[in-house]
């Protein structure tokens, strides 16, 4: 086969279009859409990373509703403690501005764990000023009640000190706000 | 003029806003929590104007593991993995260290070290996360680029890409990151990109009683996190050797901490 220089030069041409038209091509399939927009990665991704859904509400959510709630945990000195933290998340409560489900409500020996949580004395690693703590049963022994007691007996769970500051107003230890 | 840096701005931005107002009215309930992140919300986000920083005060930390429990049910975080968690030091007199962490803090901590023979001179709580590190080792082995370092600051992962080679979790000096085992991809802490973007708090900053956990935009002068970082306390970041240049700083901080 004797073929012309031009025709020879013109298939090199040929071939190297071809071959440069579908690498780019390939490349172009490859390549994920929005890739290198701010980098080596996927831009879209962050919009994705954005939509992910919210299951947590805060406090302020849960308030719409529970209006008792609202005024003890808002006085009390548990007001910075968030609701879903002991009764679960707002998404598995609420959807669609809808009630999808029922949330527990911590009872009995769960209320007691619940408070060691934080309030433990045992635990050094917790500053005063930061935050309260008793050494169980020692607690209850010097307050004279039972060792079977729970601690949502004589404190209200919302506002620990609701009615230990009313009994302290009924027997005069305290005075009464007018 | 329009630049190129200008319009691939605007065109971003558009696609980003577009995509959320599409979604929003669907998870409309995000709505109704009242802004935590000023100047985020009612208007377009500068995805390049961004920055924000993380603190965690260890002085108020008190071990209760609300972050790990709103974590975990944020993201349904398999068991046995942590996207945050909280550790227990121990510092005898003796210098000793001596750290636990049972179930990521998850159950609280309810009873003291048993095993420790020698008396107690320091112990406290270090929680722990993605250090959002600006330098971040775990983007630079990504070989498919499925994690990155975001324009306003995030370290996130795109789990379309990811074919979970696990190279990023080898790579993280912090240990932030993990396997899932159902997924196959690599997950960590995102500083709960997708909430921050709807101006609301990480819900473990959220849920935290005493405050330990600060979050805010470096950009709004008036917040908390600026105050902070501008003021002259003493601030610290983990594993400050690496280079890593993290965004997360940590208060009363003992060098034992790592």
């Amino acid at each position: 086969m004797n073929l012309s220089y031009q025709l020879r030069l013109l298939i090199v041409l040929i071939s190297i279009g071809v071959l440069a038209g579908g690498g780019l091509l390939l490349k172009r399939v490859l390549t994920p859409e929005s890739f290198g927009v701010y980098g080596p990665y996927r831009a879209d991704a962050i919009a994705e990373a954005a939509l992910v859904p919210i299951r947590h509400g805060n406090n302020t959510s849960c308030f719409k509703c529970h209006s008792y709630e609202t005024k003890v945990h808002k006085n009390g000195r548990h007001q910075t403690i968030s609701c879903e933290f002991c009764h679960g998340t707002y998404a598995d409560h609420i959807a669609n501005e809808k009630k999808i489900g029922t949330l527990p409500v911590k009872k009995g020996k769960e209320i007691t764990t619940l408070c060691l949580r934080c309030h433990n004395t045992e635990i050094k690693a917790r500053s005063e000023e930061v935050i309260k703590t008793v050494a169980m049963p020692n607690h209850l022994t010097d307050q004279n009640v039972k060792l079977t007691h729970d601690c949502n007996q004589c404190h209200h769970v919302h506002a620990p000190l609701k009615y230990i500051i009313r009994a302290k107003q009924i027997t005069g230890l305290m005075e009464a706000r007018l | 003029m329009m630049n190129r840096r200008s319009f691939v701005k605007k065109v971003l931005n558009g696609t980003i806003a577009g995509s959320l107002y599409l979604v929003w009215p669907l998870g409309g309930d995000s709505l109704e929590i009242p802004e935590q992140i000023p100047g985020i919300r009612g208007k377009p986000y500068d995805i390049l104007d961004q920055e924000f920083a993380f603190i965690v005060d260890i002085t108020r930390c008190i071990g209760c593991g609300s972050c790990c429990v709103a974590d975990k049910r944020e993201y349904n975080v398999p068991d046995g993995n942590y996207r945050t968690w909280v550790e227990r030091y121990v510092k005898g007199f003796s210098d000793e260290i001596y750290v636990d962490c049972p179930n990521g803090g998850l159950d609280g901590y309810q009873h003291p070290r048993k095993d420790i023979e020698e008396k107690t001179r320091d112990t406290f709580f270090v929680p722990k996360l993605c250090n959002m590190c600006r330098e971040a080792p775990c983007v630079q082995v990504c070989p498919v680029g499925a994690t990155f370092k975001s324009p306003d600051g995030f370290v996130l992962m795109d789990e379309k890409r990811c074919v979970g080679c696990a190279y990023c979790i080898q790579a993280c000096p912090y240990s932030a990151r993990f396997l899932h085992p159902v997924a196959k991809v690599a997950q960590k802490c995102t500083w709960c990109y997708h909430r921050v973007r709807k101006g609301l708090l990480p819900a473990c900053v959220q849920v935290c009683p005493t405050s330990a956990r600060k979050f805010g935009s470096m950009k709004d002068e008036s917040s908390e996190i600026y105050e902070i970082l501008k003021g002259p306390g003493v601030l610290t970041v983990l594993k400050k050797e690496m280079g890593t240049f993290p965004a997360l700083y940590y208060k009363g901080a003992r060098r034992e901490v790592i």
